[in-house]
Order: structure tokens, then sequence, then C-alpha cells
């Protein structure tokens, strides 16, 4: 009888323990994101994409902004998947480098603004719950994510660029 | 000579029955399944006498693709393609969901398929045989009020009826950010929630919870160690496998974070492994994302591989940079 009931008590305890995770992630996670996103929304809204693709439009021209502030611009207006659709704005040949530079930034943006990829938070907050249990503050490690994000989508930008022009250079010949 | 056939929901599936027959304009079966032809795409071909193609290696104009075959987790390629107005077959048994979701109809869309569940059809209507046209939105608040607008144009408008009808516009605005917000939650942000926290109590629990922190925690307190994952993240073969909703880079992130609330790894390494673990973002996805930018096909043959090979130096390199970066954070 006692080890049925060890037994019982311990197949309880296995999701006890997720019951406990999961209420400290909606308590401690969902408030936080839902106020963010709604805010954020709304000033898109207000804003209108429209305005927004004019601007992109303009961006596409120098290297350093269409691996920058192009694909900032696009994750954080449209969020993910949508947001590669402002490849239709950079030149056919510039489309592989500035899809990487764009998708690298998906999650990165997730630690400021968390409205940009919803479904894909936990990359993010999977490690920033971990250091949150450690009594430290996470504003550093989201600034930080975000700077090195919008350096990291540069280099991939500029080097898959030269990347595909090496390989469609061979192709052609 | 085409053949219609009926393509239903498996097991635990959401969606269809949908009823395909491929034209002499319309015939390509697309099959966006982490490169290869899958074989219920292969079925699909073979029995409409269309033409499958492999998504990850070609791509097809969007108006001769009769039927995209994915193999979505529920994020983002389930909706890319129904809001194309393309017939959708998802080999995951996912319903609405992702930020597409409202796309995402029981006309267009069909999932959890196998090759069982697809079926000789004898229908031979005309509204199965033309594509159904781009998912159609219902009428938008936004149309509605311009009809409004237009009913009532030639009248003068008052400044209060101005001022009135600005704070509407904005109030409205909120409102519905805010529910566009809930939705998200609700579909996308707590059930990832409640399937990671089952998994993670499960694996604290039953003490699996220190296996790990034995093996990653060391691998992950170290630079070379960190070096090491993003490489082999990276790596062309198996980064479109890693890829697909984010969902191992989340599960993965998730570990890690425990293991750094116990204090296993030190705080200041959290930032490189951010970037350690993500190598492989959107490597499932470069075939899609190059057609949302509406690329050539001849551009997504050649960028696939360019994306996947350029990874291999820039994932660990963003590892390295995120290390500069920690010095001095904690």
């Amino acid at each position: 009888m006692e080890i049925i009931s060890n037994a019982a008590n311990g197949f309880i305890k296995l999701f006890q323990e997720g019951g406990t995770t999961f209420m400290g992630w909606v308590t401690g996670i969902i408030p936080l994101v839902v106020c963010l996103m709604t805010a954020v929304n709304s000033v898109i809204k207000l804003i209108g994409e429209e305005r927004v693709e004019r601007f992109a439009q303009k961006l596409t021209r120098f290297a350093v902004l269409r691996y920058t502030l192009l694909p900032i611009i696009a994750v954080l207006f449209l969020g993910n998947p949508m947001c590669y659709t402002f490849g239709r704005f950079v030149d056919e040949k510039y489309k592989p480098a500035y899809y990487d530079s764009c998708v690298s930034f998906v999650h990165p943006v997730t630690g400021l603004f968390p409205h940009a990829n919803p479904g894909e938070l936990f990359v993010y907050t999977g490690i920033s719950a971990g250091i949150t249990k450690l009594g430290l503050s996470i504003g550093g490690l989201a600034v930080r994510y975000f700077i090195v994000g919008v350096i990291v989508i540069l280099i991939r930008g500029l080097l898959t660029e030269q990347i595909y022009f090496r390989m469609t250079g061979k192709a052609s010949k | 000579m085409y053949k219609t056939i009926t393509i239903k929901a498996g097991d635990g599936g959401w969606g269809g029955p949908l009823t395909i027959t491929a034209t002499e304009k319309c015939h390509k079966i697309l099959s966006v399944t982490g490169g290869g032809i899958h074989p219920v795409a292969q079925k699909i071909a073979d029995m409409t006498g269309g033409e499958a193609l492999d998504g990850f290696k070609t791509t097809a104009p969007d108006e001769e693709v009769l039927v995209a075959v994915v193999d979505c987790g529920g994020t983002a390629r389930c909706g890319v393609y129904p809001k194309k107005g393309i017939f959708t077959v998802n080999l995951m048994p996912v319903g609405q969901a992702g930020p597409l979701a409202q796309f995402i109809t029981p006309e267009i869309y069909v999932s959890a398929v196998t090759e069982k569940n697809i079926f000789e059809s004898d229908y031979k209507g005309d509204a199965a045989s033309t594509k159904p046209a781009a998912a159609d939105e219902p009428k938008s608040k936004d149309r509605a009020k311009e009809e409004i607008a237009a009913a009532n144009s030639g009248k003068k408008e008052g400044i209060i009826v101005k001022i009135g009808k600005g704070v509407g516009n904005v109030v409205s605005k909120f409102f519905q950010a805010g529910r566009e917000t809930i939705e998200m939650i609700i579909k996308n942000v707590l059930p990832f929630m409640a399937f990671t926290s089952t998994l993670l109590g499960i694996i604290s629990a039953s003490g699996l919870g220190n296996v790990i922190a034995k093996t990653i925690s060391p691998l992950c307190s170290t630079l070379p160690g960190m070096l090491g994952i993003s490489f082999v993240c990276a790596l062309p073969f198996l980064s479109p496998i890693l890829g697909p909703g984010a969902v191992i880079a989340q599960v993965v992130g998730t570990l890690l974070g425990a293991q750094f609330a116990l204090g296993n790894i030190p705080p200041q390494y959290a930032l490189p492994a951010l970037f350690a673990i993500d190598a492989q973002v959107g490597a499932d996805f470069v075939p899609v994302g190059l057609s949302l930018g509406e690329s050539e096909p001849q551009t997504i043959e050649m960028g696939v591989p360019a994306v996947l090979f350029s990874r291999i130096v820039t994932g660990p390199l963003a590892v390295l940079i995120a290390f500069a970066f920690s010095i001095g954070m904690y």
C-alpha cells in the first residue's frame, strides 16, 4: 500500500513542479508582456504601415542601413514572419543577405519588444528568467542583447552578401 | 491527365477536407519540409498528375503552386501559404495558430496529413478545380468606416465632430491593439508556457535535471564550449532541422535559464549563451522568407546555401561579439 501511495505522490510531484513554474511565468512574464505589446501595437497602428513602407524604401540604398535600420524597422513594425516581406524593397541580389539579417534579429528584439515575435519569446525569456531568479536586473541584458543583435545582423548581412556574390559569380560562368 | 483528389485531416489534425484538382497552369506541389521532397508531397503529385518541387532548392511563382506541403509546428509557415491563397497541407497536427492564424481556414488548410489521408475523389465540381481567391478578409472596420465616410461626404463637419472622430479613431486603435495582444498571448505564448513548464517540471522532479546540469553547464560556462555549440548549431545539414519554430532554441534557453538560476553557470555568460543556442535561427525558413520578399526562383536556389554557409562563420562570431559585450555586466 505504501509503495503505491509513494508512487502516486511521486507522479503528482512531477506535475506540481511544472505547475509552480507555469504559475511563475504567468504572473511574472505575461502582465509586462501584455502591456508592452498593447502599447507598441497601438503605436504601430497609429503610425500606419504605409508610412513605414515609404520610409523603408528609402533605406535600401546604403549597405549599412540595409542590414541595420531596414530589418529593425521591419521586425518592429511587422514582426515575425511578415518582416521578410520588406525584402521586396531591396535589389534582387541583396535579398538573401537581407533575409539573413532580418531573421537574425527576431530574437534579439524580444528582450525589449516582445510584441515582434510573441511565438518565440522563450529563447530570451528562458534565460532571462533564470537571471531574474538570481535577483539580478535584466534591463542591462535586454539592452545588450539588442545592441549585439544589431552588430550581428550587420555582419551577417555583409558576409552573406559576399558569399552570395561569389556563388552566383561561379554559377554564371 | 490531371485527377481530382481529396485530402483529409489525420489523427489530431484540423481543417479540410480539401478537394483539389490540378490544372495545366497550376499543378506544382511545393514541399517546404526542411529539404527534399516529402513522401506526402510526392503522393499528392503522383495522384493529381502534378509535379512535386523541393521548396528548399527551387520555387515556383505563386499562381503555379497548387498545394504547399509544410511541416510547421505552428509559428510561421502554416500561415504564410494560406495567406497567399495556396492550399496548405501541414504534416504536423496544428490548427489555427501563429501570427497569421486568421488566414488558416478549413477551406484552404488541413493538418496532421499522412499518405493514408489522401484519396482519389469522384467529385468534379467547378468550385474545386479553381483555386480559392486569396483569403477574403471579412469586412474590416476601416472599410465600414470608409463607406460611412463616403455616405456622409458632402456634409460639412463641425470641429467638435472632428475631434470626436479623432479621439474615437485613436481609442479604437488602442482597443484593437489590446485585442490582438490578448489573442497572441492565448494562441502563442500560453501554449508554449504550458508545454515547457510541464517538460521542465518533469525534468527537474525526475532528477534528469542534474544530468543536464552536469553536461550542459560546463559547456556553457566557458567560451570555447559556447563557440562549439554555436558551430554545431550552424552546420548546414543540421541548422534547417534545428530551426523550426525556434522550439529547440526555446527549450534549450529555458533549460539554461534553470541552470543560471541554480548558479551552475555564471550570469555574465547569459549574453553569449543567447547567441550560442541560436546560430541556426531561421535556417529552416530561408526559402519561405525569400519568397515573402518576392525573390526570383534563381535567387532562392543560390540564396539558401549562401545563408547556411554564412552561418558557420557568423554563428561563432556572434558568440565572440556577445562575449566581449558581456564584460562588465553583473
